[in-house]
């Protein structure tokens, strides 16, 4: 068959194509199937439920040019940087260093890593004695070294507090394990025996990718194979292009806050100017503060990764994933900012705190060109909570990073989902039950906190409440949190979801505190090494997603659901929906507060959706 | 004269029946319209049809879809869910991660329950040692059962304790004060349903048995009433996911066990063919109208997992037969993509309004549209006869598409059965390459009304080179129902270290775990001799999934040789794991996870015959297309009319009652004496 397929208002991508039809579409099947194999591989071998129950990692191709050809369901963040850390990782080594056999690993973010927990490693896939391509996997180490147990120090000051930099280097050479390179990793990380299993993991996933893509050579010939993955790449660019182009025309702009950064007093501006100009996009970000004295900052990659991240999620999910979806789209960031720091700059929060919110000011300062599409923020934040000590059971040190879920946003079609996880990841919650097998620490409520969905004509999603209880004598606890201070926005009318938090409760005392009020932190969101004891609590709240539209103009019968499902309360009605509910009868009846009357027959047409601007920073008490 | 065993196969067009006369070995097979709304008029229908008297039926096998298709609509029972205090939004709190990246209209999956206020919290403790750290209190009890009966709208309950798949006190007691206050309401117990750690899986498992088990409950009840109207007085069996048999009663306590009901017959059937041919390593694909299901054969045993989703993000982890299904069959649609890329499924047709060619108001070509335009299929031939295809509409229906594509209908015809092939190829390579073993040794045996006719090209793009059609291939589900044995699988969770346990106390913990599935055999009437097979569930030391690795008895009192046995259990370990991801971690600590017994009571099996060719009149022959080859005078034979035993060439179509088989130029097929057709694919 040699016809090429073309829909009937003939969109882009289907002119100059090389390759026919169907095999363009068994090959793309089968990149993609090839990574999501990857994937099953390391969740199947690896050690810390940071892998095998969270799922934090991302398997991806690409082709001898070190362009990416194909991606999967994992973590967007990741995905993004991946393409800025593969392409540093084959300009700095050279060509003609690979050997079959070899697998070279990097984290350093000053070389495109998006932070040091999440180690690369690459491995060049040869065809007889050519190279044809790379297979890359990327996923977070629960333990990288850091001056805190499971990296993350919410107080680093620099780059070097954050764990092992490594370069690239040599894991294996011809499938012989490096001893050296292994020994300086194992007495560098405080769990080795799980630094092990999970890069073996990934190693074996890289296996298994080299396999497939080396059966498809065979099957299909080199020359098919490298013309099909030329012209996917030519499909995505003309077709992210061509979304691009139906995005009116015209300057947006939007800003929001983070609210601190672990180390110093005050607040930084994060503001982006996204110019639509035809089939292209450009995103600058000029007029951001200057680089965070603490963790909050991102590299050029990590923006560039949560700008490419927020525009994969407003345009057609058909595109094939590879590397000419990021070509129509322009990031600016200036050196020396806080969404381009300078080497030793700390950055380990950017990758998770400050990616979300790029992604969420992207989709504010086009929620008036895209109205049908664009959701309120969502929680935006890992709420990452790192422990370790030593485990009495085993006598070894432990550590964990655990995070939580986060209401997403209210959308203009339906409410936010609740729980689930923040937009630059796609990780899995690790299970009470293996939480408590493998850690000194207790669940003690796990559950969907009432109200903290943002109110709106679409409700945001809920947040959840969390706490843990000590039990050992001794574990080290740090976090990383943020809109602990400033909300998550609505859009449209809609009012912001509930705010994250952290507060301890000490064994013996009636009320929760910050970290703050407690240790004296400079923040109550972010600090590293506090020492709790047995009895001691912690309570995590993950923040709801903002509401979008009006919630005035929520309808009776779907306040009333929320109300029966338990997802908002009586006095939540009352409050921000005008409604009056009582039960009567065995039945939920509401009467419309003055308020809703009096705002009558509000209109979708005449709402402001423009954020009111920079939020006041309020000290919060628990 | 009690001689004939009766298997009835109810899917969502057709129920299927096969009846097998011990004393004269012959093998009846038929179709009736399955009916929905009653399904036991079909099934009644089918017996009636079948012309055995009641009298004769010797045993009677039910594979049914009633289970899946309760969850899948959503039509099941209002399940209250108790649960552990502080933990009762499990269901709604999920596993936090998304089906599809980049896609703000994906919604999060809603649990099998009505409300979250039908979440129930009780005060309880059990830690991850296994030890008590707030006892159940009878307060608490009276306390919880107040809570439900206040609720007034419940139809079944269902119990997840965390950690109870470690220690059952809490459990089993709660589940005696449920059962003594709440008598009317089915009860499922996780540490019954699915002893498996991961709170989240356990809740939505036990919380699927519950939603299904008044449903189920009811159906059996009428089925059973039926066949006492009908006179039918036999002891009957439904099957289960794992392809084992279970008493139809007990098979109603524990309906979420039949959720893959219908397609284990069809792997059972498979692991049979395989068997009677002698084939250690056999891929099975089932095409039926709106999906393919794909099972691997291992060394003569069909693999298992207990990976089952109702939908994705809501699992029953039930030990089921490891099939992979993905969404190519007959009635699957062609459709373009925002792209301009063709794309043939995962949306079907099903049987209303069904493809166009079914003339019934179908308005999107499917795949059986696109076969029949090709000339893959005979319009007078569809199901025997006894449905006429209409290729005018076919073909109409093709052109107005490939006009809008810029290619001729047959261009676009074969286009989409290249698709769907490739869709079906794909599904093999997940459950064969992807799991390190190479489909090249690997024989494919294809069945369903679709599989016979795809066969041959999904063959040949992974390079397998035997392509087998058992006899029945159209309702060769069915067959399988009287080819499985009644089964009781009992998985028990407690990890032991390699470095800590004994094979004494392996050998104690398989003794008591046979003892309970033994039991539970007994129970449901059996009465023949057992047989026990092994399996432990064992990982690395700190990973967190486990691979299941048989092991042969292990005899406590033979201390050496049990010893013997547990090294080679994790020497077998091992090699798995290099198979798999080309690396085993030397001197690591094995971690023994769960411990699996499954009793098996081996019933007596119909004998497929040796077949004799009838009269070859049956024979003519139609114009056909295929791929490069083009347009093809291709001859068509009835199987009935095959020589036994002689090579035939391709191009070659081979029609029979309930399926086609299609041969590409250049192939061989020979019939052998079990009446099966086995088909050189070539290179």
């Amino acid at each position: 068959m040699t016809a090429l397929l073309s829909s009937p208002e003939s969109p882009p991508g289907a002119a100059d194509l090389a390759v026919d039809q169907v095999t363009l579409t068994v090959i793309d099947n089968y990149l993609a199937t090839t990574c999501r194999e990857m994937g099953v591989a390391m969740m199947r071998t690896a050690y810390s439920p940071m892998f095998n129950e969270a799922l934090d990692f991302s398997c991806v191709l690409f082709d001898a040019a070190g362009r990416m050809i194909a991606q999967a369901e994992f973590c967007p963040s990741q995905i993004g940087t991946i393409k800025f850390t593969i392409e540093w990782m084959l300009d700095e080594l050279g060509p003609d260093v690979y050997r079959p056999g070899d697998v070279i690993v990097m984290n350093d973010p000053y070389r495109g890593s998006g932070h040091i927990p999440e180690h690369t490693l690459l491995k060049a896939v040869f065809h007889g004695d050519e190279i044809v391509g790379f297979v890359a996997n990327c996923a977070h180490l629960a333990e990288p070294g850091a001056k805190a147990p499971g990296g993350l120090a919410g107080d680093a000051t620099d780059i070097f507090q954050e764990g092992l930099r490594l370069p690239p280097l040599w894991l294996q050479r011809e499938g012989v394990p490096q001893e050296d390179i292994w020994k300086l990793i194992f007495a560098n990380h405080r769990t080795p025996k799980v630094t092990y299993g999970d890069l073996m993991a990934m190693v074996g996933s890289l296996n298994v990718a080299e396999r497939r893509l080396t059966s498809l050579l065979d099957s299909y010939g080199y020359e098919t194979v490298t013309t099909a993955t030329d012209d996917l790449i030519g499909i995505a660019e003309r077709r992210m292009s061509e979304e691009i182009r139906r995005i009116p025309d015209g300057v947006y702009r939007f800003s929001d806050i983070i609210e601190d950064d672990g180390v110093a007093e005050g607040s930084y501006l994060v503001d982006c100017t996204v110019v639509v100009d035809g089939g292209e996009v450009t995103c600058d970000f000029t007029g951001s503060s200057g680089q965070a004295a603490g963790p909050m900052n991102g590299t050029y990659a990590v923006t560039a990764s949560s700008v490419y991240n927020a525009f994969m999620h407003i345009t057609d999910p058909t595109i094939p994933r590879n590397e000419g979806c990021y070509r129509p789209i322009n990031v600016i960031a200036p050196r020396g900012t806080i969404v381009n720091c300078e080497f030793p700059a700390p950055l380990v929060g950017g990758n998770t705190e400050l990616s979300p919110r790029i992604t969420d000011i992207i989709f504010g300062a086009l929620a008036d060109a895209l109205p049908e599409r664009i959701p309120a923020s969502h929680g935006g934040t890992v709420c990452c909570f790192l422990f370790g000590g030593r485990h009495p059971d085993t006598g070894d040190l432990y550590s964990h990073f655990h995070f939580e879920g986060v209401g997403w946003g209210g959308r203009p079609f339906a409410d936010g989902d609740s729980q689930v996880i923040v937009i630059i990841g796609n990780a899995r919650n690790t299970p009470v039950e293996i939480f408590e097998t493998r850690y000194p620490v207790r669940v003690d409520s796990y559950r969907l906190l009432e109200d903290s969905g943002g109110p709106g004509l679409n409700r945001g999603g809920l947040g959840v409440e969390r706490i843990l209880t000590m039990v050992v004598d001794e574990v080290t606890v740090s976090a990383l949190f943020n809109r602990m201070l400033v909300d998550p926005f609505g859009i449209g009318g809609g009012k912001p979801g509930a705010n994250s938090g952290i507060y301890v409760r000490l064994a013996g005392e009636e009320s929760w505190s910050t970290f703050k009020e407690k240790f004296g932190t400079m923040s109550p969101s972010k600090f590293s090494n506090i020492l709790l004891h047995r009895g001691d609590q912690v309570k995590i709240l993950a923040p709801g997603g903002g509401g979008w539209g009006d919630p005035l103009e929520r309808s009776a019968d779907r306040v009333l659901a929320d109300v029966a499902e338990g997802l908002v309360s009586a006095v939540g009605a009352a409050r921000d929906y005008g409604l009056d509910i009582e039960r009567r009868g065995g039945r939920w009846e509401a009467t419309p507060t003055p308020e809703r009357v009096a705002a009558g027959s509000g209109t979708l047409a005449d709402r402001d959706r423009r954020y009111a601007g920079p939020p006041e920073i309020v000290e919060v008490s628990p | 004269m009690t001689s004939v065993r009766i298997g009835i196969d109810t899917g969502g067009t057709f129920t299927d029946l096969i009846a097998f006369d011990a004393t004269d070995g012959t093998v009846t097979s038929l179709k009736v319209a399955s009916t929905p709304t009653a399904p036991l008029r079909a099934f009644l229908g089918a017996i009636e049809a079948s012309g055995v008297a009641p009298d004769d039926i010797a045993f009677l096998v039910h594979g049914t879809t009633v289970a899946t298709n309760t969850m899948i609509q959503r039509a099941g029972a209002r399940v209250g869910f108790i649960c552990t205090a502080g933990h009762e939004d499990i269901p709604y709190i999920q596993r936090v991660n998304r089906q599809f990246l980049y896609d703000l209209t994906w919604n999060k999956p809603r649990p099998l329950l009505v409300s979250r206020r039908d979440c129930f919290g009780v005060a309880e403790r059990i830690g991850a040692d296994g030890e008590i750290l707030t006892p159940l209190s009878a307060e608490a009890i009276d306390d919880l059962c107040d809570r439900l009966a206040a609720n007034g709208e419940l139809e079944a309950l269902a119990v997840c304790l965390l950690f109870s798949y470690l220690r059952t006190d809490h459990e089993q007691a709660l589940a005696e004060a449920l059962r003594e206050r709440f008598p009317e309401l089915p009860l499922s117990v996780s540490h019954e349903v699915a002893p498996i750690w991961r709170e989240y899986e356990r809740s939505s498992t036990v919380i699927a048995d519950a939603y299904v088990k008044p449903l189920m409950q009811t159906y059996v009840a009428s089925l059973a009433g039926g066949l006492a109207d009908a006179d039918i007085d036999v002891n009957w069996a439904m099957m289960k996911s794992n392809g084992g048999l279970m008493n139809a009663t007990a098979a109603a306590d524990h309906p979420i066990h039949l959720a893959m009901s219908g397609p284990a017959g069809g792997a059972v059937a498979g692991r049979h063919v395989a068997g009677l041919l002698d084939l250690e390593n056999v891929v099975t694909i089932d095409v039926g109208g709106t999906s393919a299901d794909v099972a691997l054969i291992l060394g003569g045993e069909v693999g298992y997992t207990t990976s089952y989703e109702v939908e994705w993000g809501i699992p029953a982890a039930i030990p089921l037969m490891d099939i992979h299904t993905v969404g190519a069959g007959g009635g699957s649609i062609a459709w373009v993509n925002a792209g301009g890329f063709l794309q043939v499924g995962p949306q079907s047709a099903g049987a209303d309004p069904g493809p166009i060619c079914y003339g019934a108001g179908g308005q999107q070509v499917t795949l059986t549209d696109a076969n029949l335009v090709l000339g893959h299929l005979d319009p007078d031939y569809f199901c025997g006869g006894t449905m006429r295809l209409d290729e005018g509409l076919a073909h109409r229906g093709a052109a107005e598409m490939a006009a809008g594509l810029d290619m001729s209908p047959q261009e676009l015809a074969h286009a989409i059965v290249e698709i769907a092939d490739e869709n079906m190829a794909n599904a093999i390579r997940m459950v064969s390459i992807d799991r390190g073993h190479d489909p090249r040794h690997f024989a494919l045996l294809a069945f369903g009304g679709a599989g016979p006719l795809h066969g041959a090209a999904v063959a040949r793009k992974l390079h397998i080179p035997t392509l087998v059609v058992p006899p029945f291939p159209g309702s060769f589900s069915a067959l399988g129902l009287l080819l499985g044995d009644l089964r009781v699988d009992k998985l028990w969770t407690q990890s032991f270290r390699s470095d800590r346990v004994g094979p004494a106390e392996v050998a104690e913990r398989f003794a008591t775990i046979a003892r309970a599935a033994t039991e539970e055999l007994r129970a449901q009437g059996f009465e023949g001799e057992c047989e026990l097979r092994y399996a432990i569930n064992m990982r690395y030391l700190g990973q967190n999934y486990e691979t299941e690795v048989e092991v042969p008895p292990i005899d406590a009192l033979d201390t050496s040789g049990a010893a013997e046995q547990l090294e080679r259990a994790y020497q077998a370990f091992g090699d798995r794991h290099r198979a798999m991801y080309e690396y085993v971690i030397a001197d690591a600590v094995i971690e023994m996870i769960s411990f699996r017994v499954s009793a098996i009571g081996a019933i007596p099996h119909p004998h497929l015959a040796r077949v004799q060719p009838t009269a070859g009149h049956l024979e003519t022959s139609r114009q056909v297309h295929f791929g490069a080859g083009g347009l093809v005078d291709c001859r068509v034979l009835h199987r009935r009319a095959m020589p036994i035993d002689e090579v035939l060439e391709g191009p070659l179509i081979i029609s029979e009652e309930g399926s086609t088989t299609l041969l590409e130029p250049g192939m061989r097929v020979r019939r052998s004496a079990e009446d099966v057709l086995i088909v050189e694919v070539g290179a």
